[in-house]
């Protein structure tokens, strides 16, 4: 008998509950319908950032692509008339990418970043394939600060010899006077 | 011997081995800058510290700097050491530029790789940096002086090294500068071994640039086929094209550098120009239809006019295995034997050299480093074969005198003796040579033959004559040589002349000298090409042929004959007389767009094969890369389309001797293990040294040298007679000898764009002395005509060259080819002054 009470209670508990929760706000969040602000630092689809002057900051320096442990980054590298090494075309064939993010950690001049942009589903694979003007944007994705030729001591438009972030004078090697 | 301790480990090593190569023997690789075997020790870059605990030495010293000992006991990892780099390397950085991302270098970088392992990963100096301008060094390396580490490698190469002196060191101290005085092309045509011996990115090469990363490239080992030489690359490969070539060292021939000549003689391998799909008349088709074509039209051309109507030429740049097969091809087929070779004089020339070069008497480019007497006879080394000068250079440094004997205003980047004298006088000087420095007694040791060889050369007046006489400073350092070296040209000389040197370095061996002979030869596999034609098998023979109308069909495999014979209008001619001409080529050569039948081969990189270089040393390179359009180009230079296919585009050229083997058993063969193993056998049998491997894959790196073709009996056989009557010179004509030069007149490095701008302007060369005579100055632009046609050039004169001769390069902007193969004398009428 005590324990056909105990079971009408533990039942009536249960009901109890589930009829208390009807009238609650759901915390459920509906996807697509409602979409969360993901934190910055989330691994998702990747972008090629611009500096603060608005050049390319990708010097196609291959680090990106020998780092990747899937392989899904190729790129051919090219100069610029003005000094400036760029990509002629960068590929990420997302398909492949784990979002691992080994990339942006390798890149040397902030130019590769994940993004929290995760929506890359596609019926047909080829379009996964991403080409440069696909990844490149017009801002400074996480850094907006960096410009690595202003530090780099190559000659661009951003500077001759010694013109860079501390730098002397070019030497003059025609003279001996210290 | 010494026997020392390093890490534990216990070695010896010959005296006077340094102490950083005594741990390279153990494996043991201590960092370094400016040490490099080929350059020796300055002890500039400190990084080389080791510590010293028992010994004539102790404490931290520079391995570099000291010659290993008995009782030394090293450490080179002792912490005092491991501070003491890490130090080092950490100054060496304070001013060292925050560049690796576009800097060529990274990714093989030495200091990279020295700051990484060193333990510097925080840079502590927040300084300012000195900066350097950089300069415009030519075409081929780009200068970042802001790099450089100072460790002084560049201009120790350049000026001792190599013996050119416009790049070198200014300014003192911390702000010493490595360039040349004003921005310039660089004069050496070994400036290219800069990016090679650079640890840092300060020169890096050009045409490559921001192509890729060393760990981006598939990188093989190579044979470069722009001279005789053979000397051995490793190619790096890309997208599909070979993209940048480097030394790879090789003990017996290059050493550790190469020349910009093979360094950048790549391009024609990935030329937008180069055909990769058959064409029947012009037309392109699919290889099977051309295959199809060829072989019917020549079964065709067989019934008609019987299997003697069919020629074939081959080529210098070809592998051996392309050689044998055409060989086989030819005999199993009945066809006329293949056609290597211009006119009889070249085949001979060659053949002559291969049968003289006698085991005892042969000798490598690293033993011409070694020499104390080097005659060179008939040989521009610095244009025929530019290895060879720098092995020179080596020996001069070493105190060899070096005579060279050529009617060429030669010019060789270090002092030595010269005797302008005309190829005709040539036997003469030799002869005269030999009279100096060896006696009949000697002679008589050699045996009867060269005793009556002895007695033969004709004394007195006629070798006074020739002019300017030999000096007693060549006699007497020649006397006092231990290992005199004769290095002697195939090109302009005449067989008695290459015989005569083999017979003067044995007379040297009788004099005790430990005397070499080393022949140059005219194209990368001559060696083969003269052990597989027969004493008359030339291309102006199957021209005669043409003309008098048995030859019906030609097949050119790898040839392009307007690239190299003499008469290019008579050449049409004969080739609008025959029924068909078959080309096999990598290049769209000229002889390629007149084809009826065209057939794409593959090139060497992606054949892979065997050389014989001018030593007779069978060299192997295994294929480099598949094949196939390049990346760049399918993509226009865009990205690569986005496609899913099977197969790589442009990926019909197979290797020339297998679209031959097709042709020998009349259909395209499946089995390319057996063909193979096939031709191995082939080859094998025609060189004896072979035998011994199983398969192409046994050869070692440093290749084989052979002996076959060595003929003991033609020693001591010349006819002095003949080779003693000098033609004097009349004042009225010239002897025309047409010439190589460094750039601009080898098929294959001509179509690479990196090197048209060292090319010099092409020119005729004429002695100062005679064009006075005939009234012409330097610079003038000249005429001169021939029966076949005229040609324009500019007249330069010298000083230092036989009077008589007239010196034309083979030029690609000229159209040199007007002259009727064979002896070449241009009468002063014919040369006129244009305005």
């Amino acid at each position: 008998m005590a324990e056909a009470l105990e079971a009408i209670k533990a039942l009536a508990t249960g009901f109890a509950t589930t009829f208390k929760h009807l009238f609650r706000k759901p915390i459920t969040e509906e996807y697509p319908e409602f979409k969360r602000t993901l934190p910055e630092r989330t691994r998702a689809r990747i972008i090629l950032t611009r500096d603060p002057d608005g050049g390319e900051r990708c010097v196609a320096c291959y680090l990106c692509s020998a780092v990747c442990p899937v392989s899904c980054i190729s790129m051919q590298s090219a100069e610029k008339e003005d000094g400036r090494r760029y990509a002629t075309w960068f590929r990420i064939n997302f398909a492949r990418c784990i979002y691992c993010g080994l990339c942006e950690e390798a890149c040397p001049t902030s130019a590769i970043q994940l993004t929290a942009m995760f929506e890359t589903c596609e019926r047909d694979i080829l379009t996964l394939v991403y080409e440069k003007e696909d990844l490149l944007v017009d801002h400074g994705g996480k850094d907006k600060e960096y410009n690595f030729y202003k530090y780099a001591g190559v000659v661009t438009q951003e500077g001759g010899k010694g013109e860079h972030i501390k730098e002397d004078k070019p030497v003059n090697v025609k003279s001996n006077l210290p | 011997m010494s026997k020392l301790i390093i890490d534990d480990r216990e070695i010896e090593v010959s005296p006077g081995t340094k102490v950083i190569e005594a741990a390279a023997q153990l494996g043991i690789m201590i960092p370094r800058f400016c040490y490099h075997p080929a350059l020796g020790s300055v002890g500039a870059c400190r990084v080389c510290a080791v510590k010293f605990i028992q010994g004539p030495f102790k404490g931290v010293q520079m391995s570099c700097m000291i010659d290993a000992q008995d009782g030394m006991v090293v450490s080179t990892t002792d912490e005092d050491v491991a501070d003491f780099r890490r130090h080092v390397i950490e100054w060496l950085m304070l001013h060292h530029p925050h560049d690796c991302p576009v800097c060529d270098e990274g990714g093989h970088c030495l200091l990279q790789d020295m700051t990484v392992s060193g333990g510097h990963g925080i840079r502590r100096y927040l300084g300012k940096k000195r900066t350097y301008t950089d300069q415009f060094l030519g075409p081929l390396l780009q200068h970042e002086m802001n790099r450089c580490i100072h460790c002084y490698r560049c201009s120790r190469f350049y000026q001792e090294y190599s013996g050119y002196r416009d790049l070198g060191a200014m300014q003192s101290a911390n702000r010493t500068y490595f360039g040349r005085f004003t921005d310039g092309i660089l004069e050496s045509p070994f400036s290219g071994n800069l990016s090679d011996i650079c640890p840092t990115g300060v020169y890096t090469d050009k045409p490559s640039r921001y192509f890729g990363r060393r760990w981006d490239y598939q990188r093989s080992p190579s044979l470069c086929i722009n001279c005789s030489l053979g000397c051995h690359t490793v190619a790096s490969i890309k997208y599909r094209e070979v993209k940048r070539q480097e030394a790879r060292f090789s003990e017996p021939v290059n050493g550790y550098f190469i020349c910009d000549r093979g360094r950048y003689g790549f391009f024609y391998s990935s030329l937008e120009s180069r055909p990769r799909m058959a064409r029947i008349n012009g037309k392109q088709c699919t290889f099977n239809q051309a295959q199809h074509a060829m072989i019917e039209k020549l079964e065709e051309i067989k019934k008609n006019s019987g299997s003697a109507a069919i020629a074939a030429v081959g080529s210098l740049r070809s592998s051996l295995e392309t050689l044998v097969m055409l060989a086989q091809l030819c005999q199993t087929k009945r066809w006329r034997d293949p056609a290597c070779f211009i006119d009889s004089s070249q085949v001979q020339n060659v053949k002559t050299a291969i049968s003289r070069l006698e085991p005892q008497l042969r000798v490598s480019l690293r033993d011409i480093e070694r020499a104390d007497f080097i005659l060179a006879v008939g040989a521009d080394p610095i244009n025929e074969a530019p290895m060879l000068a720098l092995a020179m250079r080596q020996a001069q440094r070493n105190g060899a005198t070096i005579v060279v004997i050529d009617p060429r205003p030669v010019s060789l980047p270090f002092p030595f003796l010269y005797l302008p004298a005309a190829p005709m006088a040539l036997s003469a000087y030799l002869g005269s040579l030999i009279k100096a420095v060896v006696n009949r007694g000697t002679a008589d040791k050699m045996g009867d033959g060269a005793r009556k060889f002895y007695d033969r050369i004709p004394e007195g007046k006629k070798l006074a004559e020739a002019q300017p006489p030999l000096s007693s400073e060549m006699l007497q350092s020649l006397q006092q040589s231990r290992r005199p070296i004769i290095v002697c040209g195939t090109e302009i000389l005449s067989e008695t002349v290459l015989s005569l040197s083999a017979d003067f370095a044995l007379l040297l061996q009788a004099a005790e000298k430990q005397a070499g002979l080393f022949y140059l030869m005219p194209g990368a596999n001559a060696f083969a090409g003269g052990i597989l034609s027969g004493e008359k098998d030339s291309f102006l023979q199957i021209i005669e042929q043409i003309e008098d109308g048995s030859i019906r069909a030609l097949i050119s495999v790898e040839a392009d004959p307007f690239w190299w014979f003499d008469d290019r209008p008579r050449l049409e001619r004969a080739l609008d007389k025959i029924d068909l001409l078959v080309v096999l080529d990598y290049l769209d050569s000229q002889a390629a767009q007149r084809a009826n039948i065209f057939i794409p081969t593959a090139t060497f990189y992606e054949s892979g094969g065997m050389l014989i270089n001018q030593e007779g040393r069978v060299q192997v390179a295994p294929r480099a890369l598949l094949g196939g359009i390049p990346i760049s180009q399918a993509g226009g230079g865009d990205h690569p389309p986005r496609l899913y296919d099977v197969g790589i585009a442009g990926f019909d050229p197979k290797a020339a001797w297998l679209t031959l083997a097709d042709l020998a058993n009349g259909a395209a063969q499946e089995d390319e293990k057996a063909l193979q193993q096939h031709l191995w056998k082939q080859i094998s049998d025609l060189i004896p040294q072979l035998a011994t491997f199983s398969s192409i894959d046994e050869i070692p790196q440093e290749g084989i040298v052979c002996s076959c073709g060595v003929n003991i009996d033609s020693r001591f056989s010349i006819n002095w007679s003949a080779a003693s009557n000098i033609r004097h010179d009349s004042g009225d004509d010239f002897d025309l000898i047409e010439v190589d030069w460094t750039f601009g007149t080898e098929e294959l490095s001509s179509l690479s764009p990196c090197l048209w701008k060292l090319e010099r302007k092409p020119c005729l060369v004429m002695h100062s002395g005679r064009a006075e005579i005939i009234g012409l100055t330097d610079v003038d632009l000249v005429e001169i005509s021939t029966e076949t046609g005229s040609l324009e050039a500019e007249l330069r004169t010298a000083d230092n060259m036989a009077p008589g001769i007239l010196v034309l390069p083979r030029h690609r902007k000229l159209a040199w080819q007007i002259f009727t193969p064979g002896k070449i004398r241009i009468r002063k009428d014919q040369i006129r002054k244009k305005q």
